[in-house]
């Protein structure tokens, strides 16, 4: 059983065209659109669409609706999760590809990465710099090359649902994760994804908040190094 | 111009002592809290009455510093755990107010899926309706 997790918040332009496009690819997934308190008509234009919604009570960030939608597709007994961003740019077309890719690669989770293979992407100069600074450090960490750790296109197997439900990082938790998952002994893998421009709105991170994103994750990062991993129960 | 400073510094923590005291009267700070600031309150109110206290002495003695500096000292230390302890503490409450967010949004989520499978259909209308 495949679920695909749409964490939205006031995407209410977007959202009908992100189910869609899941559905039209794919008739064995189920949708889960968290919805992350939006004010806007997110939730009912969702639900319209018959995507299963959860309504959080109020607005928790990111990495609060995302693992909300971990912990339900660990509690429905899920075997595969996909996480796929509301505002369009993820392009549920290479879904396929990550599915195959954590068969085929024997991984726990697959990143869906903006910078293999041939696939172009255009972004501004600060946050390319960035980007590849997480690379680096997170590739010497995790000791294994990671190209793209802040894509948010991902899919990760029952193993890491399990870790995700447990534990996940707060504000910008994207390159956590992948330290995270490393410290749990859980593998890890990539594969090229196109990336289309979003749909509608702004990225979260604008211009002068990019530095103290790069700051904030990089801190981050360094304390996680230290922390203990969580204690996992074997499921029967 | 020692008793200025220490009808000022006593004044002070009467009134501190005094503010917790009716916090905890009206319930509105819990007792591990109450209990930092009543030893705050206390030992700047032991300072001012005693200045020749061995605290402040010993302070003086080992620091070199004069006694308002001492008070001064001891009551930011005291402050400064304070408000660590604070951090700590919510950063706890955040944590679990996260939690009971999204078992609530899990429990609600269930909820109407039960509703729909076991309510008659017109059942299901109206309680949409209201």
């Amino acid at each position: 059983m495949v679920l695909v997790i749409i964490p939205a918040y006031n995407e209410e332009d977007s959202i009908e065209k992100v189910i869609g496009a899941v559905q039209s690819y794919g008739n064995q997934t189920d949708i889960l659109v968290v919805n992350d308190g939006s004010t806007d008509l997110t939730s009912p234009k969702a639900k319209a669409f018959r995507a299963t919604v959860l309504d959080l009570p109020f607005n928790l960030g990111i990495g609060g609706a995302m693992q909300a939608g971990y912990k339900y597709a660990y509690e429905k007994g899920y075997d595969i999760a996909i996480q796929v961003d509301a505002d369009g740019q993820h392009d549920p077309k290479e879904i396929p590809k990550l599915l195959q890719a954590l068969t085929e690669m024997r991984v726990d989770m697959v990143i869906g990465s903006r910078f293999l293979g041939d696939s172009e992407f255009k972004s501004s100069m600060i946050r390319r710099v960035g980007i590849s600074m997480f690379s680096k450090v997170i590739s010497t960490i995790a000791r294994q090359k990671i190209t793209d750790p802040t894509s948010g296109f991902r899919a990760a197997n029952r193993k890491a649902i399990q870790v995700f439900a447990s534990d996940y990082p707060q504000d910008y938790p994207e390159p956590e994760v992948v330290v995270l998952l490393h410290q749990c002994g859980l593998k890890m893998g990539e594969v090229p994804v196109g990336m289309s421009k979003r749909y509608s709105g702004e990225s979260s991170i604008t211009k002068i908040r990019s530095v103290y994103y790069v700051v904030k994750v990089l801190l981050a990062i360094f304390v996680d190094c230290f922390k203990k991993p969580p204690f996992l129960k074997r499921e029967g | 111009m020692l008793i200025k400073i220490q009808i000022i510094v006593g004044l002070l923590s009467i009134v501190l002592l005094l503010s917790t005291f009716e916090l905890i009267r009206k319930k509105r700070l819990r007792e591990e809290y109450a209990i930092l600031w009543l030893f705050t309150g206390i030992a700047v109110l032991v300072l001012s009455l005693w200045p020749g206290f061995f605290l402040s002495q010993f302070f003086v003695r080992i620091t070199g510093i004069f006694y308002l500096s001492a008070v001064v000292l001891i009551a930011f230390s005291f402050l400064l755990l304070i408000v660590l302890h604070f951090s700590v503490v919510i950063s706890k409450l955040t944590n679990q107010n996260k939690e009971l967010a999204q078992r609530h949004a899990l429990l609600e989520l269930k909820i109407n899926e039960l509703k729909k499978r076991y309510l008659p259909p017109e059942e299901t209308i109206t309680s949409s309706g209201l």
